[in-house]
Order: structure tokens, then sequence, then C-alpha cells
């Protein structure tokens, strides 16, 4: 009971950089724009957030540097694939290369550094119920943030105006187009909003899970977090159990080893990439079963005004 | 500048290194050859629209598969026989795991960009449990790499140069490929279905089939990258075997519009991005990454500029 409630603890942990990256992937492609470069945004995230903290010493301003920097390279995928209409899968690979040799360049020399992970923060009162209190109300801030942020995206995505904007855009920009919604600027919103999340995400990492700086901090959790936003069927709510479902893949991954258990470490490193293909085929073969189109209708393909499709 | 060097006196020394002395010119053939293999295997797959993002894990587990083959019968079998079966198994091995994903797409549908890549992630933390476990040579400090392969092992050079076989091959598969997609059949089934699904679909091509096909020579490709690296130049399996070269055949073939004889000119292109960053490593101690922020550069150039010569753009005034 222990061992599970520590190996939950972890898993929320370790799924919290998941959900801020699946929540920017979510808000990216319901309004039709998929974001292939979530590693790479992730990585600008965690670089920036690094060196503020090494410098500031403050989470909060990490955390702003962190998101604005993620904002702004996102801004070079929205620029190509809304504004000179490439493509978003290759954009978004330029992302993640770019972001990957970015922390790679300025990381180099930090290597080896640590800054103070955050601390947990128990919330009275709700801490106090068994299991969930530990799981759930025992962390730290941002873990917090996260769940204000799933709220506040699913509150923005489906019940205000600006929402059903955003999601148009992902389903029929031809028609906003001809109700004088302007689907570029509704994308770039979009891409940009999402990306400032991925990159908290991102943060997240150095701030809390791993205070020190290694090269590749993010360890592929971008791409994870790529396969999450379609097992979430595009839902705020959904990455929430999605993100913590692989948190404890993950948290397995290092607790297994601490009871003593005799895998190789390099099998349980496998473990979080195999258990997203195989979550992966078994969604899509729910998607094609149940025959309902979940994923928004235009998502991935060139707006041009005034041209039919 | 942002890293506190002089760029003109950098890009005069990297100028130098490469293009006048003969090592640089070696260099930059022997790293164009892993980008030739990678760039086809993408470029293939791209011809059907299908993404491999794969080709780094296709890669390693092409030298897991003529590694095991090396290390069990090295010495056991006669003279030739046993490069050209470590030839055919990294063909193997590269293939299954490109099959995989194949696989999952034909079958399932499921979205091969995320299962391709993420298989990356296992190819290498299979071969990093070996290289750190059974296949560690005990001679040599517990670093983590396999004992060098006898002569049988490796491929021969050109003369006095580091330049292996590995290129002539290379260059055998570029034609290969070209011939296969303009001369063939399953070549026009191929551009076809890239270019028309539903068309391909009612002249009577099995997508399904092709798409697996597809992938698993995609895979056997990049295999052959990995084939070309161990035994033409490090003879022996070790760990970071690749430095992106799989990742980089995605930018390869995208340069190269994913035509085979493209292939070629855009592997010796992103070939210089290599050897430049290892200059500026030696000279500089900038870390090789650095190459990942050039491609991820270049490929939003070539994105951006692509509306450019896709569409003219006219400026139209209206006249009231």
């Amino acid at each position: 009971m222990d061992f599970l409630v520590q190996i939950l603890i972890a898993a929320v942990g370790m799924g919290t950089p998941l959900l801020f990256a699946t929540l920017g992937g979510v808000i990216s492609e319901r309004a039709g724009v998929i974001n292939l470069g979530m590693e790479g945004l992730m990585l600008v995230g965690a670089l920036v957030a690094f060196v503020v903290m090494l410098n500031t010493g403050s989470y909060f301003y990490a955390l702003v540097a962190a998101s604005i920097a993620s904002g702004i390279v996102s801004m070079i995928h929205g620029i190509v694939c809304l504004m000179l209409r490439a493509s978003q899968i290759a954009s978004g690979l330029a992302l993640t290369f770019f972001g990957a040799g970015l922390s790679g360049l300025f990381g180099d020399k930090l290597t080896g550094e640590t800054v103070e992970p955050l601390i947990r923060i128990p919330i009275p009162g709700l801490n106090a119920i068994p299991v969930l209190g530990p799981v759930l109300f025992n962390q730290d801030v941002l873990v917090y943030f996260s769940y204000l942020c799933v709220g506040l995206s699913w509150w923005m995505l489906f019940k205000t105006r600006l929402g059903l904007n955003i999601r148009s855009m992902g389903e029929a920009p031809e028609v906003c187009d001809s109700l004088g919604l302007s689907v570029l600027s509704y994308r770039f919103f979009a891409v940009v909003g999402g990306g400032m999340l991925i990159g908290i995400g991102g943060a997240y990492f150095p701030l809390a899970l791993t205070p020190f700086w290694v090269d590749g901090i993010t360890a592929g959790r971008g791409w994870i977090a790529v396969a999450l936003v379609i097992f979430a069927f595009w839902d705020p709510i959904k990455a929430l159990g999605g993100a913590y479902l692989f948190g404890i893949a993950l948290a397995l991954e290092l607790r297994l080893q601490i009871l003593g258990i005799e895998i190789s470490p390099y099998f349980l490193k496998m473990l979080p990439y195999v258990l997203t293909i195989l979550v992966l085929t078994l969604v899509t073969i729910r998607h094609n079963r149940l025959g309902i189109q979940v994923m928004p209708a235009a998502l991935g393909n060139v707006f041009f005004r005034g041209e039919k499709h | 500048m942002a890293v506190g060097i002089e760029p003109l006196a950098a890009y005069q020394i990297v100028g130098e290194e490469i293009f006048l002395t003969k090592y640089g010119w070696q260099d930059l053939l022997v790293k164009m050859t892993p980008l030739m293999f990678t760039g086809l295997a993408v470029a293939l797959a791209a011809q059907m629209r299908l993404w491999n993002i794969g080709a780094e894990g296709q890669f390693h587990m092409g030298t897991f598969a003529l590694t095991w083959v090396a290390l069990h019968y090295d010495g056991k079998l006669p003279d030739g026989i046993l490069i050209i079966l470590m030839f055919v198994m990294a063909m193997i091995g590269g293939g299954l795991w490109g099959s995989i994903p194949g696989f999952l797409k034909a079958r399932f549908g499921v979205n091969e960009i995320i299962t391709s890549l993420l298989l990356n992630y296992v190819a290498v933390a299979w071969l990093d449990h070996l290289l750190f476990g059974a296949w560690r040579d005990p001679n040599t400090n517990n670093f983590p790499i396999t004992r060098e392969f006898s002569e049988a092992g490796q491929i021969p050079t050109f003369g006095n140069t580091s330049i292996h076989a590995g290129l002539f091959i290379a260059f055998i598969f570029v034609a290969i490929i070209a011939w296969i997609l303009w001369k063939t059949r399953l070549g026009f089934q191929i551009r076809l279905t890239g270019d028309n699904p539903h068309a391909a679909r009612y002249s009577g091509v099995n997508i399904r089939t092709l798409t697996l096909l597809v992938f698993a020579v995609s895979g056997a490709i990049a295999g052959l990258a990995g084939f070309s690296e161990v035994t033409g130049i490090h003879y022996r399996l070790q760990q970071n075997i690749s430095i992106g070269y799989g990742y980089t055949g995605i930018i390869v073939a995208w340069i190269a519009r994913n035509h085979p004889l493209g292939v070629v000119l855009s592997a010796f292109f992103m070939s210089i991005v290599f050897v430049s960053a290892e200059v500026l490593q030696i000279e500089y101690g900038l870390p090789i990454s650095m190459v990942y922020l050039y491609q991820g550069i270049i490929l939003f150039t070539v994105l951006g500029s692509d509306i450019f010569t896709e569409y003219r753009l006219r400026i139209r005034r209206l006249i009231v």
C-alpha cells in the first residue's frame, strides 16, 4: 500500500511535464495545427528555465522566461506553416532539431551545474484525504498550477466564444473565414499559446524533476506528449488521466530498481516508449471501430483563403 | 557570435580545414556515406507520403544484427562469407525494425511518425543494454564497446584514404531505388499512392502490403548505413555509433525533394555541415549538437522559401 502511494506520488510528478505539453498540443491541434516540435519546445523551455534559475534563483522568473522563450520559438513554427504555408509536419520536425540544437549548444557549458528543486507544499485539509491527499495535494506549486491549466483550458475550449472559434478553425476553417474570422490569427494564437504551455512542461524538468543539467534533459517526453494528444481525444480533462498513466510507467522505471527487482535498467528505460506505441495502437483501433470522427477534421491542412478543399 | 566566436574567422578556418586539406575532402565523403543511406531510406518512404522518422533506430538495429553475426561467427566462416552475412543481417535488422511502424500503419492505421520515432529510443536502449552488459569488451577499461572484428568483418578502403566501400554501395543503392521508382510497376504504384491514394486504390494497388513493403525496404537501407559505419570505419560496435545520421536523413530527403539522385547532392551538403561542426568542436570546443541547430534552421529556411518556388506572388492593386 505504502509502495503504491509512493509510486502514485512519483507518477504525478513525472506526469506533470507530460500534462503541460499535452495541453499545449491539444490547444494547437484543436485549432488545426499539428505541432510535432514539442520535444524541441520542451528543451528550449528547460534550458531557459535552468539558465534563469541559475542566475536569478527565482522560480517565477524561470517559469515566465521559459514560457516566453518557447512561445517565441513556436512563432517560427507559426510563421513557417501558417504564413508561409509549409508542411506542418516538416516544420514541426525542424522545430525539434532547432530546440535540440539550441539546448545542446548553450547547455553544453552548464553540464554539472545544479539548482534547488521546488519543494512540496501540502494543501491543508485536502492532504489529509487517504491516498488521494498525499498523491494529489502534497506536491509542488507547478503541479497545482497544472490542475489550474487543465480546468482553464477545458473551460476556454468548450465554454467560451474564443474556444468555439479555435475549435472551428480545426474543423472547418473555410466556414470560419466566410464568417469573417481570421483563420491565420486564431491559429497563430493557438500555436503560440500552446507552445508556451509546452515550454512550461519543459521547465518542469530542471525546476523539479532533475535539478541539474544534462544534454537532452527531456529524454523524448515531447514525443510521448505528441501521442498523448491523440490518446486524450484532444480533450484537456482526458489529457490529465493520460499524462498520469504515463507518469506511472515512468515512476515504475525508478521505483522497481529501488525494490531490487532484477530487470536491466535499459529495459525499464524502454517501458514508456513501448507503452506509448501499444496505447497508441489500441486507441487507433478503438477510433476505427467506433467509426467516429474525434480528430479535428482540418488538422494539418494548409489553409488558403478563397480556395475550396 | 552568441557563443563568443568571431564568425568570419571561424568561417575561414572551417573552409580551409574542409576544402583545402586532403583529410577534409576525405572526411566529407566518409560522412556523406551514411547520410546517403539514411536520406535514401527516408526519401523512399516519403515517395509514398510515409514519414519514416525511425531511420536512427533502424540504423542501430542494423548494427545490432550484424554485430551479433560478427561476434558469433568471426573466424568460423570462409573468407568473404562473413562480410556478406553481416551485410544481409544489417538489412534484416533494419528492415524488421522498420516493419514495426509499417505493420502498425498498414494493419491499424497507427500514425507512423510517432511509432517510428519512439522506436529509436527503444533501439538505443537495447544497444546500451548489450554494450554495458554481455557484449562489452573486457579488455578495454569498461568502455561501452565490443571487441574489434577481424579483417574478415571489414570492408576495403580506397587506397590510402579513409573512404571505404560503403560509399560505392550507397551509389549502387541510389541507382537501384531510382530504377525501381521510375522503371518498374512497383515504383509506379509507390509514386501513385503518394500522389493520390484513392486513385491508387481504385486501380488495384494493395496499399497495405505496399506500406509494409516500403517501410521494410526503407528500414533495410537505413540498416545499411549502420553496416557501412561499423564495417567501414569503427570495425566494432560502440555507444553513439550514429551521431544523428538517422535524423539527418529526414533533412537530406527533404532537401532532395525525395529524389534518389538529389539525395546524393543533399547528403554531400549535410556532410559539409557535419564536418564543419567537427572542425568547430576541435577549434573552439563547441558541442557537436550544434549540428541540430543548423539543421533546424536549414529546414525552416527551405520550408519557408518553398512558397516562392511553388506559388507566384502577385500584387494586385484595386483600382477604385
